[in-house]
């Protein structure tokens, strides 16, 4: 086939340049989307795929480093300084009965603490005074002394736009008519439980629940629990044990990490989202088995993420789901971020990929976020939920979820599904949708590296260098939005980055305001690094004809 | 033996838990209790709360005495908070991975170069001199950086296991000839040669940049892995 779009004996034969379908592409040799999860299968998916992980030039990874070795420079010195008497301590000093006693930390734990992050944490734990809609108010606090101490002024920032909370559907919200249900249940059974589930603890609101999560996943039954880190930090020691097999993706969330670790059992990471990664892994587990005895394992289970929520990058489902029937594994979906936010009614990636959700063993999920409560959820076979009514540590003796929490999921959850009568719920779900895909789009064509898929709320925009964390943060909330930033050690060292999480409370023109801030932000700090080709001529994307015009 | 813990960097920090949480403050209530006489940590409570602040207090020994303060804030739903060590990934010890990362071998390289420069611009030093000067001064440096100091910058959730490892025994979990490993064991034979060809193999020289390399290559041989000769730099 010399001509590659040749039809030959009836049949189209186009050559398949594997490249291509894997998303990257080269041109001027520079590699435009840099390999980093695996070929996909795309025969597996039944909408396109594309995830984006760009790498910003060389030069940007040496100014990091450069920064980085500044800052330790700068922080020797200070401590220097302050050990010589030259600078003030600004904190207490240790009484002098102690000082002959065991020493029971190290000072060199604390040196990226006290020279690095405190030199820039006003823009961490900052004080929000209002819901966390939209929009919220802050409380003005100013430092004296660098921020080792903190003074509330008094003042409030109102109307800060906000970018950072996990607001994916807008739930969070203090309209009365839609909060009413809640009040009324507030005014029945009050705020606390006071017990476990298993003792007096069980109320009808909590069945009324778990047969409303069962019925919105389409499982036969669910499991909600009072918090969402705990849900998966418990229950997974108690699905399995000594002589079972964890595979978990090299990004997992801290709960699904310590849950893993708590449970006694051999984990192996594979890296993120790479499907030959893990088929290698699982080959590897059933071919040598246990590592001295090589007796089979009891039990292997993979830990994913819908979406992984420091990369914005979804799990590719379908192609877990073919390898876990091929080699008998389980899958543990861990849904926190995706529940409510993707999928064309909300169902989150068993629904945004087309599949069944009977072949997830089990589903996980939280309503912290796409649902504005509190609490997360385990739903799959009744068999199962049954045995983790008994064996699960959080449902046997920690306090169930408190009723109003669990009526305003309910409501949320009927909102969504549209049992109130209304479509509100499917709006609110395509406008997520509508705000996503605009905000991503337009955050590609200013320049910017974002990582991740374009169907996921959450953003990061990548930064870089360590200096650049604290002044981005900072000038955002002078032009008051405030956004959530992170870096070393929390990300590799050469990823700092800003996260936006896209809600539906947002509007067209709060979105464009944030835009238009991020293009100024961009060019005064420099952080359009992409080098993807843009259009020389914006102007001409929107032409419908291209006739002259006299 | 208390007097034995001169060192700066060397874990001698003492810890006592104190009063108010910053937020807390002006309003009495303290978050945790003080200490007793024992200095112990007292009643820290679980993740069930929405924050916990502690304050440490710690104070170095002997000479070098050092006041540090830990002011550690642990937020539930903030999976960006940057002491969150290893959240976006489940790397526990991320200092592992630090030679590996995209760019470190450039910059390393390019930092080397601006050394030489600026030692190179100092008006009354030599070529030779020059070159010897580079040369011990990057072997001294990749000593304490690489060998001499031990744990991480952060507090890592794996209590500490790295603790009393120094970088070059941290370095991708102490799997050895790693590229990494390969890379800084090449960098000073490769500025040794350079260093005696530009000092034309003279004799001081000769033996002053050898010292140094033997300085540098032997903490790197598997055979020393852990190992700490007269017990020095152990804790």
């Amino acid at each position: 086939m010399a001509n590659p779009k040749a039809v030959c004996n009836g049949h189209y034969h186009q050559k398949q340049n594997n490249l291509l379908k894997s998303g990257i592409y080269k041109k001027n040799g520079i590699a435009k989307q840099i390999k980093k999860n695996g070929i996909s299968n795309g025969s597996f998916y039944k909408q396109p795929f594309t995830e984006h992980f760009e790498q910003a030039p060389l030069y940007v990874a040496v100014f990091t480093y450069v920064g980085f070795t500044v800052g330790t420079i700068f922080g020797y010195l200070k401590d220097f300084l302050r050990a010589c008497g030259i600078q003030k301590c600004p904190f207490a000093i240790e009484r002098e009965e102690q000082k002959d006693f065991v020493p029971l930390y190290q000072d060199f734990e604390n040196f990226y603490t006290r020279n690095l992050y405190i030199r820039i944490r006003d823009n961490w734990n900052r004080p929000i005074c209002s819901v966390p809609g939209p929009q919220f108010d802050l409380m003005e606090r100013v430092t004296d002394d660098n921020n080792w101490t903190f003074r509330f002024t008094g003042r409030t920032i109102k109307n800060v736009i906000n970018m950072g909370s996990y607001n994916y559907l807008g739930f969070a919200e203090t309209d009365a008519n839609a909060l009413k249900t809640v009040a009324d249940d507030l005014q029945k059974y009050g705020t606390g439980v006071c017990s476990t589930r298993q003792e007096m603890g069980n109320l009808d609101k909590h069945i009324e629940l778990e047969n409303l999560v069962a019925q919105f996943l389409g499982v036969e039954d669910a499991l909600v629990f009072g918090m969402g880190f705990a849900t998966n930090s418990m229950n997974i020691p108690a699905l399995v044990g000594r002589g079972c097999l964890i595979l978990s993706d090299e990004l997992n969330h801290t709960s699904l990490v310590l849950g893993a670790r708590l449970s006694g059992a051999t984990i192996r990471v594979f890296k993120h989202n790479n499907m030959q990664s893990l088929e290698k892994l699982l080959r590897d587990a059933i071919v040598y088995g246990q590592p001295r005895n090589h007796r089979a394992w009891r039990k292997i289970l993979i830990l994913v993420e819908g979406i992984y929520s420091m990369e914005g990058s979804i799990v590719r489902l379908p192609e877990v789901v073919a390898l876990k029937k091929k080699y008998k594994a389980y899958l543990y979906l861990d849904e926190a971020h995706s529940i409510g936010a993707v999928g064309p009614t909300g169902r989150g990636v068993v629904e945004y990929f087309g599949m069944d959700p009977d072949d997830v063993d089990v589903l996980m999920g939280t309503f912290t976020k796409s649902f504005g409560a509190a609490g997360g959820y385990i739903a799959g076979r009744k068999e199962l939920m049954d045995f983790l009514r008994t064996h699960s540590h959080s449902s046997v003796y920690a306090t169930s979820m408190c009723p109003p929490v669990a009526e305003q999921i309910v409501r949320a959850m009927k909102c969504v599904m549209g049992l109130d009568g209304t479509t509100k719920g499917l709006q609110r779900v395509q406008q997520l949708r509508k705000n996503t895909r605009y905000f991503r789009q337009r955050l590609h064509e200013m320049g910017f590296i974002i990582y991740g898929n374009d169907d996921s709320p959450v953003v990061p925009l990548l930064l870089y260098i360590p200096g650049k964390i604290a002044a981005f943060a900072r000038c955002m909330l002078e032009k008051n939005i405030g956004v959530v930033v992170v870096g070393f050690p929390a990300t590799p060292i050469t990823e700092s980055r800003a996260r936006f999480c896209v809600s539906a409370a947002h509007t067209r023109e709060m979105l464009d305001t944030v835009l238009n801030a991020l293009d100024e932000l961009g060019d005064f700090l420099q952080l359009k690094y992409s080098r993807n080709s843009k259009s020389s001529r914006p102007e001409l994307y929107d032409k419908t004809s291209f006739e002259l015009e006299d | 033996m208390p007097g034995r813990r001169g060192r700066r960097w060397d874990g001698a920090v003492r810890c006592c838990v104190v009063s108010c949480c910053e937020s807390c403050r002006g309003r009495g209530r303290p978050l945790v209790s003080s200490p007793g006489p024992g200095g112990a940590v007292s009643e820290l409570r679980g993740p069930e709360d929405h924050t916990w602040n502690w304050t440490f207090l710690s104070k170095g020994r002997g000479s070098d005495v050092i006041s540090v303060i830990k002011q550690f804030q642990v937020c539930l739903a903030s999976v960006g908070a940057n002491m969150n060590v290893g959240t976006a990934h489940s790397e526990v010890n991320p200092n592992t991975r630090v030679m590996n990362s995209r760019g470190i071998w450039l910059s390393y390289v390019l930092g080397i170069g601006l050394l030489h420069v600026v030692l190179l611009s100092i008006p009354f030093f030599s070529v030779p001199v020059v070159w010897t000067l580079t040369n011990i001064i990057h072997n001294m440096s990749m000593y304490i950086f690489l060998h001499t100091v031990k744990g991480t910058p952060f507090e890592t959730p794996d209590q500490g296991k790295a603790r009393l490892l120094t970088h070059w025994e941290q370095m991708d979990y102490g799997v050895q000839f790693t590229a990494s490993r390969k890379f800084l064991t090449i960098m000073p034979i490769v500025l040794y040669f350079l260093t005696s060809f530009y000092t034309k193999y003279d004799r001081i020289h000769f033996i002053i940049n050898t010292i140094s390399l033997m300085s540098v290559l032997i903490p790197k041989l598997p055979q020393l892995h852990g190992v700490r000769i007269f017990g020095i730099n152990k804790y």
